[in-house]
């Protein structure tokens, strides 16, 4: 016993003199923690998505969904193109029992409001605003007409006439103003 | 470009004289009302009236005292401009049959008011049957817009007016106009495009009757 107790007492003076740590160890243990990316840091959470996206997973569809899903796509593919290039004046976006669906764009950047005026609508300035698309300065509206040839000009803010440059122009500016056609075959 | 059928504007002119004398507008409108001063808008309704009797289409002259006043025009040339396309719609009417729709009368009055004769609309209603020539008489105008001599627009219409749908003339202009934003010629570009007509057609085109020049 009396030995037991001579080595613990030596135990407890070893531990209570002071340890000789090197002066470096605070540096190099906070350079190492800096090291270690924190969660919710950017490259942490690419590694992360990364590691998710790899990862298989079983996916399931209903035989009905799997059907929508393809036919979605069939539709893209077939009309997608269609659908995204602005049509010609003349070339209906549809066409309907009443006539034909066309659309007309003109791009006026600064325009702050453009009316579409023709024969389709008296030559009104406030029967057909056209709408701005994005932020690009492009102006669009459909409008519905029958077979036929009809005039038609852009009027940009109130008092600048603009003719469509993507159809024929008329052939002469009888009231000094320029101005488009627009033809629709009968169905 | 030739004035069309001198002709029928005078007789639109007397007819309309005649209908000032005869009694009260039947060819009131009343979207003029407001948006064509008076003393015009009056004279525009006798033409209206001289239209009605010959069995016009008026909107299309309601339109066009629309159009001017609109673009703010001198009621003297609004007057001008549709007392002009009477005659020219009366000129096309006759060139074309009595049978002829509105569209196929507007689309045919802007080709002769490009230039054609009323012989080359006659001619192409006996090329086309059965088919409209709303398009085929507007893409002859639109030809001429954009740059294409009128003989040689008519010639391309007439050789392409036996076997051709709306949509492919269409197509032709469209191509043509393309042809011409990317340098090309207006003749140049016309006969590229109608060689290529004729090439998938595999057979002659038919041809625009010679006829002797108007001085």
């Amino acid at each position: 016993m009396p030995e037991e107790s001579d080595r613990l007492e030596q135990a407890i003076r070893v531990l209570k003199e002071p340890a000789q740590i090197d002066s470096g160890l605070d540096r190099r243990v906070m350079a190492e923690i800096e090291s270690v990316p924190l969660p919710g840091a950017w490259p942490h959470r690419f590694w992360m998505t990364l590691d998710w996206l790899k990862r298989g997973r079983p996916v399931r569809v209903s035989p009905l969904g799997g059907l929508a899903f393809t036919v979605g796509i069939a539709i893209l593919v077939l009309f997608g193109r269609e659908w995204m290039t602005p049509q010609e004046p003349g070339a209906p976006l549809a066409t309907t029992a009443q006539g034909s669906v066309v659309q007309f764009v003109i791009v006026a950047p600064a325009a702050s409001g453009v009316s579409l005026v023709g024969d389709f609508n008296d030559w009104s300035s406030a029967a057909t605003p056209m709408r701005r698309v994005g932020g690009n300065g492009v102006w669009e509206v459909t409008v519905p007409l029958d077979a036929g040839r009809y005039r038609y000009a852009f009027l940009v803010d109130g008092s600048t006439w603009l003719r469509d440059p993507s159809a024929p122009p008329t052939l002469d500016d009888e009231f000094g103003r320029p101005g488009s056609v627009v033809t629709i075959g009968e169905l | 470009m030739r004035t069309p059928t001198g002709q029928l504007a005078l007789t639109f002119a007397l007819a309309t004289s005649l209908s000032a004398v005869a009694g009260p507008a039947l060819g009131q409108d009343p979207r003029l009302e407001g948006r064509v001063p008076e003393p015009t808008r009056v004279e525009i309704e006798a033409v209206l009236d001289s239209a009605l009797a010959l069995e016009l289409p008026t909107e299309p002259l309601v339109d066009r005292a629309l159009e001017g006043a609109s673009k703010g025009a001198a009621p003297d040339l609004i007057l001008t401009a549709v007392r002009r396309l009477a005659a020219e719609l009366l000129a096309a009417r006759d060139a074309m049959g009595p049978k002829s729709s509105v569209p196929e009368i507007v689309a045919g009055a802007s080709a002769l008011r490009a230039g054609a004769e009323p012989e080359d609309l006659a001619y192409l209603r006996a090329l086309r049957g059965n088919q409209t020539l709303t398009v085929a008489t507007a893409v002859l105008a639109d030809l001429v817009a954009v740059g294409v001599p009128v003989d040689t627009a008519v010639s391309a219409v007439i050789a392409l007016a036996e076997a051709t749908e709306d949509v492919e003339y269409l197509a032709f202009r469209r191509n043509v106009e393309r042809d011409i934003a990317l340098g090309a010629s207006p003749v140049t570009a016309l006969g590229v495009r109608l060689d290529a007509a004729a090439e998938f057609a595999d057979r002659p085109l038919p041809q625009r009757p010679q006829r002797p020049r108007k001085p």
